[in-house]
């Protein structure tokens, strides 16, 4: 697997033209047989509609669960590769009120390749199997050129996505229906097998280019603070089909575990202290009928290295605790599927000594001489995401979302203010003419932010899925006008978002 | 602890146990697993441990004929029963079973116990039910269920037992043999063409709730 994440981290755009081409043959043969399906399909042989709600991956259903708790091991060995492509379509309602549209609006109403996955996994054993997904971003960054600026040339850049080994046992006789196992996973939450897990409850799929910043995607969702790219082993039991457990922990993914975070570079990987970052999760479940229930809650602590990825100075360590309450609902029988999806997570965010020590606002208040308030220890947060989706006959969809963040305000996340002459700027402390945070600035230091998005889609056959999504802010960054400073508002930042999803 | 230490336990496991857990496999290609654990390992997940389905998405295989579980999970094998719940989630299932497994399969469910559904159903649909279940229709040349299903509805070898079956799934199939030819040689084609719509939904409340 290195090798191979190494061979298409060097070549991008061999990796481009073969998704490219994979994509093609996809469309040729989906156009002729409906059932070219994925691994996990061909491992069963059975319709992405078994494991995935109304065919609308990735939510599952109590069959996909089941399939998911067992390790992945239902079905018979087959070539363990599946690719997937992405091309989408951003627009934001309004690129006016930004210093420099070209930066904070990339590819804004270009249709792009934006990005390709590669997935090995499958059934390896009757009790072990895997899902490990490779993900190429065509627009991950941009070439410098001789001016040592961005020249605007985009490289692409291939790096570890969501992954997940498993060993699943499941032991079964007149009353007892038992399924545990393990997991060695590189994101707390992706071995859940309920959709309002913070690895799986945002709209995906998620392209880069900053024109897509504010699509759902994008916008707050009941995540850990931890984030993925880091290593961990949880244990896990479903008792009955009622009561589910797992507990975990999670350390740096280096070392022997850097494959977990293959294609991150060292800064930009999260840097645990030890071992000891619990995660945890609860859940009740019923079916009854067509209907069934999941009402559950979720933790975890995680003690970050916040200030760069220096873990030598223990100054650097800041501590991040996650509680979280989600409830999901599903109706599935033919032609009807129906999902009600409900999350919460509270954070409370304990920066580290050196943060606070290191931290100077370059704000002032409105005068232009009283100093702001000094910066918080401590934040909290609270998001709050609803979801309300319905498809029929496993082809045409639809749903709307609400979500809604609030929490304390800081100085510390003020990245805009009044300066020394009275006059609002956006952060630039060291004076080095960086690139302007206008369009996501932060006049408040509140972090308010909430709206709808509402989407529909289409699957022509079950492995492609075209979509249109649309994002409406009433609130952002704090504030429903004016969140910046500088005259943007939240409305200006609702997005229209179009794509097109293949999956081989 | 050690996560690389976990890992490799586990890569080394995967290598070492290759295909030995014969006794709880999920593998459905391998012929040495007994039908009866892909039974209760893969079928059960939807058709339940005891073969009462919890959702009408699901036949209930509890008490059903073997002969005629055998003929359908042949049937799916040779990709001859293709109305589309059956082709979408029975094909790939039914795929590599041989015949021991598939007769291991039905001899499992068939033994099992049927626990009624409870569900209410309205008197005045049962009542018709009950009449097209031991009459039939016979304006609309329509014969009583029970002359092949027999009084009980219990089935008689490649006849299946349909008291207790989910109405939703009874509508379901008999739209299938009336509309799409997904299930061809079965006399039921000729049979089900007649009903009409509340035929259906009456026969079918009726046997679901069928007294016992």
């Amino acid at each position: 697997m290195f090798a191979l994440v190494k061979f298409f981290h060097r070549s991008p755009v061999r990796m481009a033209e073969l998704a490219c081409g994979l994509l093609t043959t996809l469309l040729l043969l989906g156009s002729l047989d409906a059932q070219a399906l994925p691994l996990f399909a061909r491992q069963t042989g059975q319709n992405c509609l078994s494991c995935h709600a109304g065919g609308q991956f990735p939510e599952l259903t109590p069959y996909g669960r089941m399939f998911k708790m067992t390790g992945y091991t239902i079905g018979a060995r087959t070539v363990p590769i599946s690719v997937m492509g992405v091309a989408t379509y951003s627009k934001v309602a309004d690129t006016s009120k930004s210093d420099d549209p070209a930066a904070d609006f990339q590819k804004n109403g270009a249709p792009l390749f934006a990005t390709g996955s590669l997935f090995l996994g499958g059934k390896v054993t009757d009790n072990i199997g895997a899902f490990a997904q490779v993900t190429y971003d065509n627009y991950a960054g941009q070439a410098v050129g001789d001016s040592g600026n961005n020249d605007g040339r985009f490289q692409g850049h291939t790096n570890a996505d969501n992954m997940d080994f498993r060993y699943a046992d499941h032991l079964i006789d007149d009353k007892r229906d038992f399924v545990y196992g393990l997991s060695v996973n590189n994101n707390p939450s992706v071995s859940d097998p309920w959709n309002t897990a913070p690895a799986w409850m945002q709209y995906v799929p998620v392209p880069s280019p900053t024109s897509s910043q504010f699509i759902d995607g994008n916008a707050p969702f009941a995540s850990f603070g931890s984030g993925g790219n880091i290593a961990g082993v949880s244990a896990y039991m479903f008792w009955n089909k009622t009561i589910y457990a797992e507990l975990g922990t999670y350390q740096t993914a280096n070392r022997g575990l850097s494959f977990l975070s293959a294609g991150i570079n060292d800064a930009n990987t999260t840097k645990l202290q030890g071992s000891n970052n619990p995660y945890w999760r609860l859940a009740y479940s019923h079916e009854w009928g067509a209907h069934n229930i999941m009402v559950g809650a979720t933790g975890m602590i995680a003690h970050i290295y916040d200030l760069g990825s220096d873990t030598s100075d223990p100054g650097n360590l800041g501590r991040v605790k996650n509680t979280g309450l989600d409830a999901q609902y599903q109706y599935l029988l033919d032609p009807h599927t129906i999902t009600a999806q409900l999350s919460y997570m509270r954070q409370v965010q304990d920066y580290s000594p050196n943060t606070l020590l290191n931290f100077a606002s370059p704000f002032v208040l409105a005068d232009g001489l009283t100093p702001v308030a000094a910066a918080n220890p401590s934040d909290t947060t609270n998001v709050f995401r609803a979801k309300l989706g319905y498809v029929y006959q496993a082809k045409y969809g639809g749903s709307v979302a609400f979500f809604n963040k609030t929490g304390t305000a800081n100085t510390l996340n003020q990245s805009s203010g009044f300066d020394t002459n009275g006059q609002i700027t956006s952060t630039d402390p060291l004076g080095t003419g960086i690139a302007s945070t206008r369009v996501t600035g932060n006049l408040s230091g509140n972090p308010a932010t909430r709206g709808f998005t509402y989407e529909a889609f289409w699957m022509p056959i079950q492995n492609i899925r075209i979509g249109a999504q649309y994002t409406a802010y009433s609130k952002f960054n704090g504030a429903t006008d004016n969140y910046d400073g500088l005259g943007r508002n939240a409305r200006d930042n609702n997005t229209l978002f179009l794509y097109v999803w293949g999956a081989y | 602890m050690n996560y690389k230490h976990i890992f490799l336990a586990m890569t080394l496991g995967a290598i070492g146990a290759g295909c030995s857990n014969i006794e709880r496999s999920r593998d459905l290609a391998n012929p040495a697993v007994p039908g009866h654990v892909l039974a209760v390992q893969v079928c059960a997940i939807c058709h339940g441990v005891d073969g009462n389905s919890t959702s009408p998405a699901f036949p209930r295989l509890a008490g059903q004929q073997a002969a005629y579980i055998v003929n359908q999970l042949k049937n799916f094998r040779a990709q001859g029963r293709s109305d589309p719940a059956g082709s979408e989630y029975m094909w790939g299932l039914s795929h590599h079973l041989t015949d021991a497994q598939i007769d291991d399969i039905a001899a499992y469910y068939a033994k099992q116990k049927v626990v009624a559904p409870d569900v209410p159903t309205d008197p005045k649909l049962m009542a018709a039910g009950k009449d097209i279940f031991e009459n039939g229709v016979p304006a609309q040349n329509v014969i009583a269920c029970a002359a092949c299903h027999g009084p009980k509805g219990q089935g008689i070898e490649a006849f299946p037992r349909i008291a207790n079956q989910h109405a939703d799934y009874i509508v379901k199939q008999l739209n299938v043999f009336q509309i799409n030819q997904g299930r061809p040689g079965t006399p039921m084609e000729f049979i089900a063409h007649p009903l009409t719509g509340d035929n259906k939904d009456a026969v079918a409340a009726y046997l679901q709730d069928f007294p016992n």
